[in-house]
């Protein structure tokens, strides 16, 4: 019983981080690192929230969620590929941005209720012993999720563009020499990242919680980045690291339930150990390199 | 003479041109939010110079609300000598803080009052150290980006502090605030004028210590060397682990110092709100700078007076403080669209 609810909290918890981590792999991929993540998350909560509130229609929220979430991304493109800004200078000041703007806009929503997007159970699979629920009784964005992450392997592996995209974040002069431009993919990889991160923050606010508070996303953008370094650059992996974020999340919320007498500030501190621990065994098993076109990025500050 | 022609050469002038340009920029730009927001932008400008700027209160408050910003800033000006980016800023502060804030109420009056301080701000310049030294020995031994393990720890270093200011360290006369109890009045910094306390010295002789070590040492020479090109290092013979991680523990020291200069200059006690933000502006001022330890203090000035300008856009407007938030990046970013306007070393 507690093992089953563990796990579909890990699911509930983790989904939106899943899908930054999905994100966050594309741009990175191409050689950018985003760490505002944390502010499309924001943005795309907050405006999916918005939408519902308004029109009570959570399938609306999606979209809307998505293009806001994709101009925090252009932002950050802009700046980093067209003004060739230092990459984690401007994502800190693109977190500052989403966080302060959306706390501003969100400020009269924040007592307003909406229901959002409610769970829906899938018939047949559902019923599999332990896993069933956790992963085929959930919200539809998680559901999504699970398409996206799938589809971004076969976009990253399997596609002509995935190559090339692949290929700008390693050396981006064999791009040009193949007569394709490394500008634009670095434009679409870091849109889309801001995309799926926005549409992270929405299943936060209106499938998963179904509230909207400021700063609500809690780091959970900058965990998303630090995760695609443990799944080693590799969309496929990303579920691992975000699912054990969730369930560390789930874990400290069932151990309170059970009125254990621990601290939940010292709950709170296990994903983000955890997250460490994770980096220290990516690390010593060196695997996955990282895009070569980004490690330049931290060696010129 | 050769000096004076080389400030006043043109290049930097034309630079200072630009960077006057893109800051109006960005005033217009945010002057266009409020006024869609129904604030009188003209009124609100005027005001937050004149009370910030213009009175003995408002410098006060600029140079208090500096004071950590430079030393965080100088501090990771350090670490990007090496090559590392330490945006752990915000951890060490709160680790710095917490040590000291240990430190000074144990310590309650029973030293004479010169020496509790040292106490307390040696506490928090070996708790930010060990905050740091700790990213800083993953990235030696076992490779991993301190970028992302600095950016971590500080959400750790969030949750102990809530811990402690929850649990062993709280108020017992708080009435469930969740803060520690006000450290001795003979722990508190001097003032040197009105609110103003010794910290903002400390910090500008800090920034000159490290100025002077980073451009007149030999230590600050291998530093530039390792953080220019590690390799080149190595074969120089140079001990590149050695000078990371003694900069990142130099890095981390400087944040551990601020957050006891807060405590004892400052806020007098612990809250979980304690310095929440200084760490991440404190890198960008650094970021501002260069990397170099004397612009960064006039970059994290600067911010300092936008954040406390923003108090006085909150209480003149009434618009949420979290409009401050979007100056900010109004502000960093055209600072950023500008880009660095001369080479970095």
């Amino acid at each position: 019983m507690i093992l089953e609810s563990l796990l579909a909290g890990a699911v509930q918890s983790g989904t939106s981080v899943l899908l930054t981590v999905c994100g966050e792999t594309v741009s990175e991929r191409a050689g950018v690192i985003n760490l505002g993540t944390e502010g499309c998350m924001a943005v795309g909560a907050l405006f999916a929230y918005i939408v519902c509130a308004e029109t009570g229609q959570p399938f609306l929220a999606i979209p809307v969620a998505c293009i806001a979430g994709g101009l925090m991304g252009l932002l950050h493109a802009y700046f980093v590929i067209s003004r060739k800004a230092n990459q984690l200078a401007t994502g800190l000041t693109l977190m500052f941005l989403g966080l302060g703007l959306t706390a501003f806009l969100g400020r009269n929503y924040v007592s307003v209720s909406t229901e959002g997007f409610t769970k829906l159970r899938i018939p047949f699979l559902a019923d599999i012993p332990i896993i069933g629920d956790a992963l085929f009784d959930q919200d539809p964005i998680t559901y999504l999720s699970y398409l996206i992450c799938a589809g971004m392997c076969l976009l990253l592996y399997k596609t002509r563009f995935g190559l090339i995209l692949r290929a700008t974040g390693e050396d981006e002069n064999v791009v040009y020499a193949y007569g394709a431009d490394p500008i634009r993919m670095r434009y679409l990889s870091v849109i889309m990242g801001g995309m799926l991160s926005a549409l992270g923050g929405a299943q936060l606010s209106i499938a998963y919680t179904h509230t909207w508070i400021e700063g609500m996303t809690g780091s959970r953008g900058v965990i998303g980045v630090a995760l695609v370094c443990i799944a080693a650059w590799n969309p496929a992996k990303a579920f691992i690291g975000a699912y054990i974020f969730g369930a560390a999340q789930a874990l400290q919320m069932i151990l309170q339930q059970q009125g254990l007498e621990i601290s939940s500030f010292l709950l709170m501190m296990i994903p983000y150990v955890l997250v460490l621990i994770a980096l220290f065994a990516a690390s010593i098993k060196k695997n996955g390199k990282m895009p070569a076109e980004l490690k330049k990025v931290f060696e010129a500050v | 003479m050769t000096v004076n022609a080389t400030i006043l050469s043109k290049p930097q002038v034309k630079n200072a041109g630009k960077l006057l340009a893109v800051l109006a920029a960005a005033a217009l730009l945010f002057a266009a939010f409020l006024l869609a927001n129904g604030a009188d932008p003209l009124a609100i400008y005027s005001n937050m110079i004149s009370s910030t700027l213009f009175t003995p209160y408002g410098i006060g408050e600029v140079l208090i609300k500096s004071t950590p910003l430079i030393l965080i800033a100088v501090g990771t000006c350090i670490s990007a000598k090496a090559g590392l980016v330490n945006v752990g800023g915000e951890g060490q502060f709160a680790i710095g803080a917490l040590f000291s804030t240990a430190a000074g109420l144990s310590i309650g009056d029973s030293l004479p009052s010169f020496m509790g301080i040292v106490v307390m701000m040696l506490a928090g310049v070996f708790g930010g150290a060990i905050w740091s030294g700790v990213a800083g020995i993953l990235k030696i031994r076992a490779n991993m980006n301190e970028t992302l393990t600095t950016l971590i720890m500080n959400y750790i270093a969030y949750q102990i502090v809530s811990y402690f200011v929850f649990n062993d360290l709280k108020d017992p006369d708080s009435f469930n605030w969740p803060q520690t109890a006000k450290i001795a009045h003979s722990l508190r910094l001097p003032r040197i004028a009105g609110k103003i306390n010794l910290g903002i010295l400390i910090a500008l002789a800090a920034a000159v210590i490290v100025w002077l070590l980073v451009r007149k040492t030999k230590w600050g020479y291998s530093l530039r060397i390792v953080g220019g090109n590690a390799n080149a290092a190595l074969h120089a013979g140079i001990n590149v682990e050695m000078v990371q991680i003694v900069a990142m523990l130099l890095s981390g020291a400087l944040a551990g110092l601020a957050g006891a200069i807060e405590i004892a200059g400052v806020e007098e006690r612990l809250r979980q709100t304690t310095g929440v933000n200084y760490g991440y502006l404190g890198f960008l001022a650094a970021w501002m700078a260069w990397n170099d330890p004397a612009v960064a203090v006039l970059t994290a000035a600067v911010i300092g007076f936008l954040s406390v300008s923003g108090n006085v856009l909150e209480i003149s407007s009434g618009l949420p403080s979290s409009a401050i938030s979007i100056l900010m990046a109004i502000v960093l970013f055209a600072i950023l669209w500008k880009g660095k306007g001369r080479k970095s070393e």
